[in-house]
C-alpha cells in the first residue's frame, strides 16, 4: 500500500473541492439566476471538460506551462519549480477538469429554487447577502453536496491528466490511481490489488455517505 | 444612518467573498510548495527495463550510504519529454544513448554522461501459450503462418528503445509486416512484459532484465535474442541540471562495484 | 405628517405592456381585477420592487420607491412591503415560525421570536409553529404567508390571488380576516384577483385591467353602475353595488330595512345589528321595470327611477338600462322586446321593482370619497 499516493489523492480531492466549491457556488448561481448575452456559449464552455479527452487538457497544460513555454518559464522563475510535474500542476488540471462537475449540479440546485421564493426573501427585508446565506444556499445545498462528491470521486479516479501532467512523482503527483498502474507495471499485483480495493471502498463509502446525508439535509426532496 | 452602515458592511463582505477564493488558491500554492518540496527524497528517472535492477540498487544504496533516492520508471521517450517540460528529476537513466544525448544538446544535463549497462532482448511465451521460443524466431514465424498469433507484445518503438530493438528484430526476420496488426504495444517495456507474462498475449519481445526476476521467470519460457540482430541497447545515464548532492552520490554509486554486480545479476552487460 | 397613500404610475410598451395609474389610501382596498395574463401580478411586483417597468413612479407616503425620471430605485428589501404570493412562496427549509421570523429583521434580535409567535397567534396558527410548509395544509400555508407579510410591519400590503388555492369555507374565513386587517392595519391594501366575488366582498376600489391597460378604475359603486363594460358582464353578470345602512331590524319577519342614497329597501337577513353598514349587490337581471305603479304584488321594494341611458350591446341578448334612483345609480337588464313594448327612452320615469330575496348583503368593505384612479 502506497500511503503517500493515498495522501496525494485525498489532498488532491480536498484541494480541488476547496478551490472549486466557492467558485462553483458563485458561478453556478450566476448561471441559474441571471440572463445575459452569450450565456449559451458560457454554458457550453463550462461543459467542455466533460466531453474533452483528458489528454487534450494535458496537452494544452504542457504546451502552455511546460518549461519550454514563456509562461512556464515565468512561473518557474516566480515559484521556483515548474507547474507541470508538481502537485500544484495536478491541482490546476484537476480544477479545470472538474469545473462542469461542480458548476452544473450547483446551477441545477439554484435553478430548483422557485423565483417566487427568492423574491419573497427580498420582500421579507433580507439583503442580497442574507438571501444568499439564509435562503438560497440552504435550498441549493443538495446541489452543492453533489458537486463536492462528484468532484472528489472524479479526482480520485482521474488518470490520464495526472500521468501526463504529473509524471508519477512519488509523494507529489503519484495518486492512488497512477500508483495502481505503476505497481502493475512493476509486477507488484499485490500492492495494486490492495490499492484498487482501497479506491473501491472509498468510492462506495463516499457515495453512501452522500445519499444518507442528502436525505437528512433535505428530506422534503426525497 | 444604520442601513447605510449595514449595506457598507455587506458590500465589503461580498467583495471579500469574491477575493477569498483567490486568496485560498494563493495560500494553497504557497503552503503546498513547502510541504511537497522540502522533505522529499530527490527523484531519479529511469527507463522501465531497470524496474527490478534499479529498485534493488537504490535499496542497497540506502543501506550502504544512508541516503535515499526515489525512482520513477517510464519509457525513455516519455521521460525525456517530461524532463524537457520541466519535470524535477535529478538524474536520468535511459535505455539508449539517443534520448539522453537529446537532453545534453538541449543543455539540460551536467555533461554527456556515461554508458552504465548494455541490455538484451528476449522472446517470452507465458505458460500455456502455443508459442515455441527460440533465438531465430522460427517458432513465432510458424505460429504466425498458422494463424495462431492472436496478440504479440512489444514496447512502443517511438518512445521505448527496447521497442525499437524489437521492431528491428522482427524486420530482420521478415515478420514485421505480417505481425503488425497483431501487436499489442506497451507504453513501456515493463507494460509489454506485463502483457506477455499474464497470458494476455501469446508472447512478446521484452527486456532480459525483466524476466530474470524469479516471480516473472516462473510465468513462462524465454530465449535470448542474439545481440547482433539489433542495434546494441547501450544504456546511458546523465546527471541533470538540478541534481542534488545525494543524486551525485547515486550517480557515482551506479558506476561502483556493487551496482555493476547487481546489473550483471539482472541480465545486463556492463562496460569496462 | 405622513401621507399614507400609495400612488402608482406604470407605463411600458413591452415585453409586458402596462399603462396604469392609481392611488390607494390607508384603509382602502384596491382590487386589481382582470383576466389572467392582463398584467395584474406585474403591477404588484413593480410596487414591491421585484420588477422594473421602463417608466414608473411609485410612492409610498413621503418615500419615493421608484421614479424612472430621477433614476430612483429603492431595492425590494428596503421597501416596507408585505407581499403575499399566489403560491405563498414560503421558505421550504424553515418552520412556520422561522418563515415569520425571517421577516422580522427590522426588529431587535431578542424580540423576534416572541413577535413571530404573536403573528402566528394572530392568524391562529400558534400550534403549527414548528411545522415546515410541506406539513401544512393549503389554508395554513396561506396564513403563514399572511403572517410573514404582516410581520414586516408593511406600509403597503399586497395580496396576489390570495384565495386561489383555498377551498370555499377557507375562502370565507380568509376574506373575513383580510376585511378585519383592513380595519385594524390602516395601510393601503392592494389585492389582485380574477374572481369578481373577491372584488364585491372586499374592495373599496376597483381597477379593471385588460392587456396591461386600466379599462376602468374607481370606487366600486361608481364602477358597478356603468353599463358599458361587457366583459364584466361576461365574468359575473352585471349588477349594482353600493353601501347601505341598516335602519331597522324586523327580527320577527326575518327582514332588515336598508337605507341608501336611492331610498329604502327591505331585504332578508339575520344576525345583522341596526346601524351597521352593509354592502348591497343587486344583479341587473333581478330588476323589473314598470311604466305604471303595480299593485297586488308580493314585492316589498318598489322605487321610483329615471332612465339615464339605454345601452344596447349587440353581443348580448339583453339591454342594459341605467337608472337614477334618488342619488344612486342602478342597472337593470331587460329584453329588447321590452324596450320596444314599453317605449323606454332616456329621461323616462319608471317604477323599479326589486325582489327582496335577490338582494345580496355582506358586511361592508371600506368606502371613501377617493376617486383617484
Amino acid at each position: 500500500m502506497d500511503w503517500a499516493a493515498l495522501r496525494v489523492s485525498l489532498w488532491l480531492g480536498a484541494g480541488t473541492i476547496a478551490i472549486l466549491l466557492p467558485l462553483g457556488v458563485w458561478f453556478g448561481r450566476l448561471l441559474a439566476v441571471r440572463e445575459f448575452k452569450g450565456k449559451l456559449l458560457v454554458e457550453a464552455l463550462v461543459t467542455v471538460p466533460i466531453v474533452l479527452p483528458p489528454t487534450v487538457l494535458g496537452f494544452y497544460l504542457l504546451v502552455t506551462f511546460g518549461a519550454r513555454s514563456p509562461l512556464g518559464q515565468a512561473f518557474e522563475a516566480l515559484v521556483g519549480h515548474s507547474l507541470p510535474f508538481s502537485f500544484q500542476g495536478l491541482l490546476f488540471a484537476s480544477v479545470i477538469a472538474n469545473v462542469p462537475f461542480v458548476v452544473q449540479p450547483i446551477q441545477r440546485g439554484f435553478e430548483a429554487i422557485p423565483s417566487d421564493v427568492r423574491d419573497a426573501a427580498a420582500s421579507c427585508g433580507l439583503t442580497p447577502w442574507q438571501r444568499f446565506a439564509r435562503i438560497e444556499l440552504p435550498l441549493a445545498w443538495p446541489g452543492v453536496l453533489t458537486a463536492a462528491v462528484l468532484t472528489f470521486a472524479h479526482t480520485l479516479g482521474e488518470f490520464g491528466v495526472v500521468l501526463m501532467v504529473g509524471g508519477n512523482l512519488p509523494g507529489q503527483t503519484r495518486t492512488l490511481s497512477v500508483a495502481i498502474y505503476d505497481r502493475m507495471q512493476a509486477f507488484d499485483d499485490r500492492s495494486a490489488g490492495v490499492m484498487a480495493a482501497t479506491l473501491l471502498t472509498i468510492s462506495v463509502v463516499t457515495l453512501m455517505a452522500t445519499t444518507a446525508l442528502s436525505r437528512r439535509v433535505n428530506p422534503h426532496r426525497a | 444612518m444604520r442601513p447605510i452602515l449595514r449595506d457598507a458592511a455587506f458590500t465589503i463582505s461580498r467583495r471579500l467573498s469574491k477575493y477569498s477564493s483567490l486568496a485560498l488558491i494563493a495560500v494553497w500554492l504557497l503552503g503546498l510548495q513547502d510541504v511537497s518540496l522540502a522533505q522529499r527524497a530527490p527523484t531519479v528517472a529511469a527507463a522501465a527495463n531497470l524496474n527490478f535492477a534499479l529498485t534493488e540498487i537504490a535499496k542497497q544504496f540506502e543501506r550502504d550510504r544512508g541516503m535515499r533516492v526515489d525512482v520513477v520508471f517510464g519509457s525513455s521517450g516519455t521521460l525525456t519529454r517530461q524532463i524537457r517540460d520541466g519535470a524535477p528529476f535529478g538524474m536520468f537513466l535511459a535505455a539508449d544513448e539517443e534520448f539522453p544525448n537529446q537532453l545534453t544538446s538541449a543543455g539540460l544535463t551536467r555533461d554527456a554522461g556515461v554508458v552504465y549497462a548494455i541490455g538484451r532482448l528476449v522472446i517470452f511465451a507465458p505458460t500455456g501459450s502455443p508459442l515455441m521460443v527460440d533465438e531465430r524466431l522460427d517458432g513465432l514465424s510458424r505460429l504466425l503462418r498458422a494463424g495462431g498469433v492472436t496478440r504479440f507484445a512489444i514496447a512502443n518503438p517511438d518512445v521505448a528503445p527496447y521497442g525499437r530493438a524489437a521492431e528491428a528484430v522482427l524486420r530482420k526476420h521478415g515478420l514485421w509486416d505480417a505481425i503488425r496488426s497483431r501487436l499489442v504495444v506497451g507504453d513501456t517495456i515493463a507494460q509489454a512484459a506485463q502483457f506477455s507474462t499474464t497470458g494476455n498475449a501469446v508472447g512478446g519481445l521484452i527486456a532480459y532484465s525483466l524476466v530474470k526476476e524469479p516471480g516473472v521467470a516462473d510465468r513462462g519460457r524465454y530465449a535470448l535474442i542474439p545481440e547482433t540482430d539489433h542495434a546494441p541497447l547501450r544504456q546511458r545515464m546523465v546527471l541533470l541540471k538540478r541534481a542534488t548532492p545525494v543524486v551525485e552520490q547515486f550517480y557515482a554509486y551506479m558506476q561502483g562495484a556493487a551496482a555493476r554486480t547487481a546489473l550483471i545479476r539482472n541480465g545486463y552487460q556492463v562496460p569496462q | 405628517m405622513r401621507d399614507p397613500a400609495l400612488s402608482v404610475s406604470l407605463r411600458q410598451s413591452g415585453p409586458i405592456p402596462l399603462d396604469v395609474e392609481f392611488t390607494c389610501h390607508s384603509g382602502e382596498v384596491l382590487a386589481i381585477f382582470g383576466p389572467s395574463g392582463s398584467g395584474k401580478t406585474t403591477i404588484l411586483r413593480s410596487i414591491a420592487g421585484l420588477y422594473r417597468p421602463s417608466h414608473a413612479s411609485i410612492r409610498s407616503g413621503a418615500e419615493t420607491w421608484t421614479d424612472t425620471d430621477t433614476r430612483t430605485f429603492i431595492p425590494p428589501h428596503r421597501r416596507a412591503v408585505g407581499l403575499v404570493f399566489q403560491e405563498y412562496a414560503l421558505f421550504p427549509h424553515l418552520t412556520a415560525l422561522g418563515n415569520v421570523m425571517t421577516a422580522l429583521g427590522h426588529r431587535p434580535r431578542a424580540e423576534r421570536h416572541s413577535r413571530a409567535e404573536a403573528m402566528l397567534n394572530l392568524v391562529r396558527l400558534a400550534p403549527q409553529a414548528s411545522k415546515r410548509p410541506r406539513d401544512l395544509s393549503g389554508g395554513e400555508r396561506q396564513r403563514v404567508a399572511l403572517a410573514r407579510a404582516l410581520a414586516r410591519e408593511p406600509a403597503v400590503l399586497l395580496l396576489d390571488e390570495p384565495f386561489s388555492a383555498v377551498d370555499r369555507s377557507g375562502r370565507r374565513r380568509l376574506q373575513n380576516e383580510i376585511e378585519g386587517l383592513r380595519r385594524t392595519l390602516h395601510v393601503p391594501l392592494v389585492l389582485v384577483t380574477h374572481d369578481f366575488e373577491d372584488v364585491v366582498r372586499l374592495a373599496s376600489h376597483v381597477l379593471m385591467l385588460q392587456h396591461g391597460r386600466a379599462v376602468a378604475c374607481g370606487p366600486i359603486s361608481t364602477l358597478m353602475s356603468r353599463p358599458d363594460l361587457p366583459w364584466l358582464r361576461e365574468a359575473v353578470g352585471l349588477g349594482s353595488v353600493f353601501d347601505a345602512t341598516v335602519t331597522r331590524v324586523h327580527a320577527d319577519r326575518g327582514l332588515v330595512e336598508l337605507t341608501f342614497g336611492g331610498g329604502m329597501l327591505l331585504a332578508p337577513a339575520r344576525n345583522i345589528a341596526a346601524n351597521t353598514v352593509v354592502r348591497v349587490r343587486i344583479p341587473a337581471r333581478e330588476i323589473v321595470l314598470a311604466t305604471s305603479a303595480p299593485t297586488g304584488l308580493s314585492l316589498h321594494n318598489v322605487l321610483a327611477g329615471a332612465v339615464m341611458a339605454v345601452h344596447i350591446d349587440t353581443a348580448f341578448e339583453g339591454v342594459i338600462v341605467q337608472l337614477a334612483v334618488g342619488n344612486s345609480v342602478l342597472l337593470a337588464e331587460v329584453t329588447r322586446d321590452a324596450i320596444g313594448r314599453l317605449g323606454i327612452g332616456v329621461g323616462q320615469r319608471l317604477h323599479v321593482l326589486i325582489k327582496s330575496v335577490s338582494i345580496e348583503l355582506q358586511a361592508s368593505a371600506a368606502n371613501s370619497a377617493n376617486e383617484g384612479c
